[in-house]
């Protein structure tokens, strides 16, 4: 049985080239990684005034907040109606203590992948750093324990398997942009690749 | 510093044959970055900190832990990493 016809108000909500699922794909690159939580940390640092380290348990104490909202990949499913849980990037960036010069950032991840964003993107009430999908823990093969949740751009920034933070006063290539992928990924531009 | 002669231009040339061959895009990248490394250990081509960049990615991407199946975007990398290899290739 195939999903209800989308509504009027749903069909806007879908940038141009995007077809809706209601599955949540696993896309990644090598293999999961297999994250031992008494170990991992998360590392804020870079133009910042206050640098610091988290373990989990510390993470865990954080405020938390919840993002309603669709997502969209560069592989061309949009997922409506999602519910991410986590932490607010907004709540981060206050801790951190953000220099004037800090203009960009690069989420630095598990086995070296990384995302890049302006600051002015990640700087949004809708960015988390996420631990949860429909109030359940992520799953490792959608980031878990922690991913970085971009609603407004292609779900490639929203970097998995997050373990950093670095603040930059200038634009440092990520993983797939560096290879081709489009450095803005604004899903309602369409900017999926460098070349077009 | 770019390398020049005979091993050089036979180095890069098999190695955009490999690139370039019809097949999986993962086994293409395996094949192409042995014979890289092979080139390098000859002396005929030089790791430039862009394919040095580009092989450890590449590695990454295709890292096969026991049990899990290579993730879905292991083929879309390797197509992205050897196109970006093969534009750095005259600068080895």
């Amino acid at each position: 049985m195939g999903r209800a016809p989308l509504t009027d108000e749903q069909k806007k909500r879908v940038p141009p080239g995007q077809y809706v699922t209601e599955k949540f794909p696993v896309l990644h690159y090598g293999s999961v990684p297999r994250i031992d939580l008494a170990r991992w940390d998360l590392r804020v640092y870079g133009e910042v005034d206050n640098p610091f380290t988290v373990t989990w348990a510390e993470y865990q104490r954080l405020p938390r907040k919840s993002v309603h909202t669709d997502i969209h990949c560069v592989t061309r499913w949009t997922k409506l109606d999602t519910d991410f849980q986590g932490v607010a990037i907004q709540h981060i960036l206050g801790l951190a203590q953000l220099r004037p010069t800090a203009r960009f950032v690069v989420a630095h991840c598990e086995q070296g992948y990384t995302a890049n964003l302006p600051l002015s993107v990640l700087d949004d009430d809708d960015v988390l750093l996420a631990d949860s999908f429909d109030g359940k823990p992520l799953e490792p093969e959608h980031g878990g324990p922690l991913r970085l949740f971009v609603p407004k751009r292609y779900f490639w920034k929203s970097a998995k398997w997050i373990r950093g933070l670095e603040f930059l006063d200038h634009d440092q290539l990520g993983f797939w942009e560096r290879y081709g992928y489009h450095n803005d990924a604004d899903p309602w531009r369409e900017e999926r690749f460098a070349d077009g | 510093m770019t390398t020049s002669g005979v091993g050089a231009a036979a180095a890069r040339s098999e190695v955009r044959e490999l690139i370039a061959q019809k097949g999986h895009a993962v086994d293409n990248a395996r094949a192409a970055t042995a014979r890289l490394e092979a080139a390098f250990a000859a002396g005929d081509l030089v790791r430039t900190p862009f394919l040095d960049q580009a092989l450890g990615d590449l590695a990454t991407a295709l890292d096969q832990e026991d049990g899990q199946r290579l993730g879905g975007k292991s083929a879309e990398a390797s197509r992205f990493i050897l196109r970006a290899v093969d534009r750095a290739l005259d600068d080895a």
